[in-house]
């Protein structure tokens, strides 16, 4: 067993996920066994809420060896599988609220005639999009999950989820840690379902006839959820050996125990658990909701609670621009270092970071007049290849944030002729 | 479909209030100051029972002031009643001052129990209000009952009766109290009704049942008939004149065009446009102050014809808004499954249920809300969550509320496969859990194998045992295929288990994941607006009461189609607001009404405001877990004794923990104690208290609200303004613009440079676009600086600059201080009663209204007005509307890629 293995085994019992074996090896005997020589390709997103202070965010000079500014320090140890883009930018859209629709919109672009019921443009987003063909050959389509830490509800479903499967259906995030390893790795939560799923099946189709248009509509929720499960259940089941063999166990501490950084770190492990071990190959990760205007420790970095949404607001004043400067910053660190264990995971062809586009970035580039133009955006990792890292490429002012995720879909082995607004493809991302 | 973005939307929503209502009539009428103002205390559609022998206990229903204390008893004996009474202690010539209230006029016998000891004193009794006079002496060397005083035949008035006991002297062998004076003690005084009582009437609902007739075009209000209405090009010079200049689509900052419809024959197709012009106008919103202004004349004649074309749009298009179907969110799954299967209490402990009686109080047989409830807070209290009632059930994810509304709404409850994995595991993990089988009801009855061998016999018995369930569960006549399904499934599972007990659990398990149950699904109406069926009529009315399933005596009606009819239908309402299972309009109506959730993040700062923190262990707890108990006592209070809403407003009594009292009513709460252990943070008594002062009473004023409506080292009386505006009136703000100028964090800092918060924030809105906005919304907030980030009264600010609440309520009536803004809401009750109407019906509707429920509406406020708030008319009323018993045909939807 090589030093590097254990290091990575004790940074994972170091926030609570702890594993019995190597997954390397465990990778290794499945990917043997597969047809497929080649190592899967993974999409992930690291979702900032509320924006970013932008002055201490921007990069001024492009190419490899652009100075990185005040906020984006965290990244030198990895710059070389850095990709930072400037001026992408999302369609505004008038008359929703600009949190809201930082988060529903952000991975679809969505139009702002695509009014859902509740006001916001709602559409299928990027990752579900690429879910529809990834999704055949894992056991689970997709992951969502966000750090969500409050345990009121002062906020919509809007400002909590940044995946939606279309119009009006959400692709509801989990907050809950202990909630997110056991639906990933605890075979009995599968168990014994399926017949229970063809005779709700079968009550569904009772309905559906009794229902107007838009009923069943939403009924569809509920049929295509029954489909997926089922696809769900049978691939889990024929992971099991490799499950049991890698014998993970849940997070100790519960998450409302947790630091802040914790709670990110160990979200951010479970992600990174289920990319390596191919439980599914799209996972977004919400670091928090937007807006919410509840106070929030994070411990370490802050004496009080913060307010990070009213600082937003505030940041023309020195002192509150930079304490929200710092608040950045914290959110940076915290994606280098999963950058930083996605790159400790070894492949056959590389590592984890090789074969994974990481993406961080955020609905509104500044939350003080909740703008749109110039979004922060930073890719992690090669995608097998289709990324060109190492440098910083400015576009174009204007230039629709779309054209990423129709690249992104590219790289993922997804054809996507257009999404949202997008013109075209951002040329430092392919097929590679 | 169609739809509004949420700018207009909420405009359009907040404007609700101002058709008919009020706002049409431009101005509202000062109230009258030689008409005395009615006192909502008066109504209550519930006596307690036996009201006619009612007995008010000295240490829990007299006032309590000045030296007055309530002692406990039992010390002494057993013979106290309630084992307490009430102290007091003074010099000679000094009077015991109290009060107690009379629900009812009415002539009664009065008997009062005094408490006798060796250092208690003569007193001279005195009921000022009924001439009755007595003088007694409480000397006895031992500590006993005195003789019981009797008076016959007194005539009392409802309200408030002063009682007084001067001290006039001693017996001679009394000694001294403290060296000072003499003691005394008030155990309980007692009245039995004389004359009968007059007949509780019941009052039938609206005899005009509002039927799919359409109902006539709305008749304008009174003074707006003399008013002609105007030309098209009258209207347009008129906007071009007042209005054009910034709504002309250019001006990015309004977002509100006028100049794309400044034809009446394109507002005709807006009535949701037309509906926000009519209201700014009426609102004197717009013209912004600063800009030129139309005459009066021009103002009303405006007005009228707006009001003339939205009653004509409302006449031609009678639609009811299309409901999305829903699935039950998890408060209600709770209560459906409970139900269903008769579970001893919940399947979960669910944070949103915020009050935990630890001896069930809420019983409306009884017509009273008890005066001492033992209670914790599920949502903030220690421990009360995470204990799981049946080991191995954990609930899904909390549904949260939709913008502006409830979290009972299609849009916002979605499956997702995430979602029915949970769903598939908690059916499973309930009717397997250890201990399933003494919680259950049906144990016997469901689950226990016939006895006997015959296979036919048996499945006769399991066919008939799933028919029924499955009625219940689904809310459908249960046909031959959806039965043979379940039942080929329960032989199924039998198979494999060998175990009938089993078997029948795992056919539960899989009705309890069925979109049959977790829908409440409605058939596809036939005609534009269809009645509904009586399972569905049924469903949406015990989903609006209990937040649950019909039990069998409503599904008998629904069954034999009898609830069509509209006394059944009331019938029903009114004996299922007598199940304890309305408690639901409590903890899940009231709860999200009043947006007490909020009060689980506020953090007052803790070096500021350390008496809200109180250390226990290593953690920190808030006294929010005491404050958010409050208002929801009272609002239970109204249902159990059917009072008026409009105590909600104001009010003469409260439910308080000692230690919520001392929060009010101490200048340091807590003085004795550390930061350890500073309160009670797992279960409190709660009293109900008599309240006197009027700054304190009702739920604006509550420290739950005050607290949650503050930031960590100040106030924040926008936030503030908006939820009166939004909770109270339901004229929610409009969301802010993108541009928000900030404000200090915090008050000394703003106070330090000489200036009041209200200075810093009017200094803020010097932008006309703001203006607008903030002078209908700040000054709701205003009129609560008294009260500080924690809801505690002050006179000043603490570096000693004055306060100033004074202000205007929707630019209309004016007032000073908080007890005018209570005062002008008393005054102008259709405000408060309107605006509750709609909260209650969109809850009960689990949708937003639109402009086509405001003919129903009016119906409905113009009831509960005539019944002064009472509570069940509100609900009644509701039931009754077209809006809740028809549903319309869905509009057909365009397909997205």
């Amino acid at each position: 067993m090589s030093v590097r293995k254990l290091s990575r085994r004790s940074a994972l019992r170091g926030v609570g996920v702890t594993m019995a074996l190597p997954l390397l090896e465990v990778m290794n005997n499945r990917l043997a066994t597969a047809a497929e020589a080649s190592v899967p390709r993974r999409l992930a997103f690291f979702y900032i809420p509320n924006g970013v202070v932008q002055s201490a965010w921007n990069l001024s000079e492009v190419g490899k060896n652009y100075t990185l500014s005040q906020t984006l320090q965290p990244i030198e140890s990895v710059r070389e599988h850095i990709l930072a883009l400037s001026n992408l930018d999302r369609i505004k859209v008038a008359g929703t609220d600009g949190h809201a629709q930082a988060s529903t919109c952000w991975l679809s672009s969505a139009a702002p005639d695509e009014l859902s019921p509740a006001g916001y443009p709602l559409k299928r987003t990027i990752d579900q999009i690429i879910a529809d063909q990834t999704g055949h050959e894992t056991s689970f389509r997709s992951l969502e999950l966000s750090c969500n830490p409050y345990e009121d509800n002062r906020e919509s479903i809007y400002f909590d989820n940044i995946s939606w499967f279309g119009h009006g259906h959400v692709a509801r995030s989990l907050r809950n840690p202990a909630e997110v390893f056991n639906r990933l790795f605890r075979i009995d939560e599968h168990a014994n379902s399926s017949s229970v799923l063809d005779l709700v099946m079968e009550d569904a189709k009772d309905l559906q006839p009794r229902l107007s248009m838009l009923d069943r509509h939403k009924l569809d929720e509920y049929t295509d959820s029954v489909r997926t499960v089922e696809k769900q259940i049978s691939r889990v089941k024929s992971r099991q050996a490799d499950i049991t063999k890698l014998n993970p166990q849940s997070p100790v501490k519960p998450w409302q125990a947790m630091r802040r950084d914790e709670f990110i770190q160990v979200m951010g492990d479970l992600m990174i658990l289920a990319l390596q071990t191919d439980l599914t190959r799209v996972a977004t990760l919400m670091t928090g909701p937007e807006r919410w205007g509840s106070p929030l420790n994070v411990e370490g970095w802050f004496e009080k609670p913060i307010q990070h949404h009213s600082w937003t607001h505030g940041q023309h004043n020195d002192n509150i621009r930079k304490q929200l400067e710092r608040l950045d910053l914290f959110h940076i660190e915290q994606f280098v270092q999963l950058v930083k264990k996605m790159q400790a995971v070894k492949e056959n062809n590389g590592t984890l970071l090789d074969n994974t586009a990481f993406m961080l970035g955020s609905g509104l580039s500044s939350g003080e007049h909740h703008v749109c133009n110039n979004l922060p955006t930073i890719i992690a990792g090669r995608c097998g290849g289709a990324i060109q890292t190492g440098q910083h490429v400015r576009y174009r002012e204007g230039t629709p944030i779309a054209n990423l995720w129709s690249s992104l879909a590219q790289a993922m082995g997804v054809n996507l002729d257009r999404i949202g607004d997008s013109t075209g493809s951002i040329s430092e991302i392919g097929v590679g | 479909m169609k739809t509004i973005p949420t700018r207009l939307r909420l405009f359009f929503f907040c404007s609700l209030i101002g058709f008919t209502g009020w706002a049409g009539q431009h101005v509202l009428r000062a109230a009258d100051p030689s008409v005395e103002r009615f006192d909502y205390h008066k109504i209550r559609g519930r006596q307690a029972v036996g009201s006619e022998q009612r007995r008010h206990e000295g240490e829990l229903d007299f006032a309590i002031s000045g030296t007055s204390r309530v002692q406990g008893m039992s010390p002494f004996g057993q013979q106290w009643s309630n084992g307490a009474h009430l102290l007091w202690d003074g010099a000679v010539g000094q009077s015991m001052e109290s009060s107690f209230e009379v629900d009812e006029d009415g002539t009664y016998d009065i008997s009062i129990q005094l408490t006798v000891a060796g250092d208690y004193g003569k007193f001279h009794l005195t009921m000022p209000e009924s001439s009755l006079s007595r003088d007694v002496d409480l000397y006895d060397p031992r500590v006993e009952l005195a003789p019981l005083l009797e008076f016959k035949n007194v005539r009392l008035k409802s309200g408030t009766q002063p009682i007084r006991f001067k001290l006039i002297g001693a017996n001679a062998k009394a000694r001294k109290f403290n060296n000072r004076g003499y003691l005394m003690g008030l155990d309980f005084l007692q009245l039995v009704r004389k004359d009968p009582p007059p007949d509780s009437v019941t009052k039938t609902v609206s005899k005009e049942i509002d039927n799919a007739v359409p109902p006539p075009a709305k008749s304008f209000p009174a003074d707006n008939t003399d008013t002609e209405q105007l030309s098209s090009s009258e209207v347009s010079k008129l906007t071009t004149e007042y209005c054009i200049d910034c709504h002309d689509g250019e001006n990015k900052e309004t977002e509100f065009d006028i100049g794309k419809v400044n034809e009446l024959q394109a507002w005709h197709a807006s009535p949701d446009v037309l509906r926000l012009m009519r209201d700014a106008l009426s609102d004197h919103e717009m013209p912004p102050k600063d800009a030129k202004q139309p005459t009066e004349v021009q103002r009303t004649a405006l007005i009228a014809t707006m009001e003339f074309m939205i009653s004509e749009y409302l006449r031609q298009n009678q639609t009811i808004p299309a409901t999305v179907m829903r699935r039950m969110n998890r408060y209600e799954y709770n209560n459906a499954v409970r139900d269903l299967l008769q579970l001893r209490g919940d399947i979960y402990p669910l944070p949103e249920k915020t009050i935990r009686a630890f001896d069930p109080y809420f019983s409306p047989s009884t017509g009273q809300s008890p005066r001492v409830m033992l209670i914790g807070n599920r949502t903030l209290g220690k421990n009360q969550v995470e204990r799981q009632i049946l080991t191995g059930v954990s609930p899904f994810a909390i549904d949260l509320q939709a913008e502006g509304g409830f979290n009972n709404r299609g849009a916002e409850l979605g499956v997702s496969p995430i979602f029915l994995e949970s769903l598939l595991r908690l059916g499973r993990s309930i009717v397997h859990s250890p201990e399933f089988d003494g919680y259950c009801g049906l144990t016997g009855s469901l689950f226990s194998a016939p006895n006997t061998d015959n296979k036919e016999v048996i499945s006769d018995v399991v066919r008939k045992r799933l028919k029924n369930l499955l009625e219940q569960a689904f809310r459908i006549p249960v046909d031959a295929p959806m039965l043979n399904r379940y039942h080929h499934y329960f032989a199924q599972r039998l198979q494999e288990t060998d175990s009938f007990r089993h078997a029948m659990k795992d056919t539960i398990a899989a009705i309890l994941a069925s979109p049959g149950f977790v829908y409440l699904a409605e058939s596809s109406a036939t005609a534009d607006t269809a009645l509904l069926n009586g399972y569905e009529l049924a469903t949406r009315l015990s989903f609006f009461l209990w937040s649950s399933i019909p039990d069998e005596e409503l599904l008998s009606v629904a069954r034999d189609g009898s609830l069509a009819n509209p006394e059944v239908l009331d019938e029903q309402t009114r004996r299922m607001l007598r199940d304890p299972k309305c408690h639901a309009l409590t903890q899940n109506f009231a709860r999200q009404w009043l947006r007490l959730d909020q009060l689980v993040t506020a953090v007052p700062d803790f070096d500021r405001f350390p008496e809200y923190y109180s250390r226990i262990g290593c953690e920190q707890w808030k006294f929010g877990l005491q404050m958010m108990i409050e208002p929801l006592l009272l609002f239970d209070s109204i249902i159990l004794e059917d009072r008026s809403i409009m105590l909600l407003i104001d009010c003469n009594y409260s439910y308080r923990s000692d230690e919520l009292q001392s929060w009010y009513g101490d200048e340091t709460p807590f003085a004795n104690s550390k930061n350890r252990n500073r309160f009670n943070t797992h279960r409190q008594q709660y009293l109900k208290r008599r309240l006197t002062d009027r700054r304190q009473g009702g739920v604006i004023t509550s420290a739950a609200t005050m607290t949650m409506t503050s930031s960590p080292l100040r106030t924040n009386p926008i936030t503030r303004g908006a939820w009166v505006a939004t909770v109270i009136l339901n004229r929610p703000p409009p969301p802010p613009p993108d541009i928000v100028p900030p404000i200090e964090a915090d008050d000394r800092v703003i106070e330090s440079g000489g200036l009041t918060l209200r200075q810093r924030l009017v200094q803020h809105q010097d932008s006309p676009t703001c203006a607008a906005c903030h002078s209908r919304i700040d000054p709701l907030g205003f009129v609560l600086e008294n009260y500080d980030a924690v809801g505690r009264w002050r006179n000043e600010y603490n570096s000693g600059l004055k306060i100033d609440s004074s202000g205007e309520l929707l630019g209309k009536l004016q007032f000073k201080n908080v007890i005018d803004l209570k005062d002008a809401l008393l005054d102008h009750p259709e405000l408060f009663m309107r605006a509750f109407s709609e909260h209650m019906l969109s809850y009960a509707l689990g949708r937003e209204l639109a402009l086509s429920d405001e003919p129903g509406l009016e119906k409905i406020v113009s009831s509960v007005m005539t019944d002064r708030g009472q509570f069940t008319t509100v609900v009644r009323e509701i039931v009754q509307s077209r809006a809740f018993r028809y549903h319309a045909k869905a509009p057909t939807i365009k397909e997205t890629p």
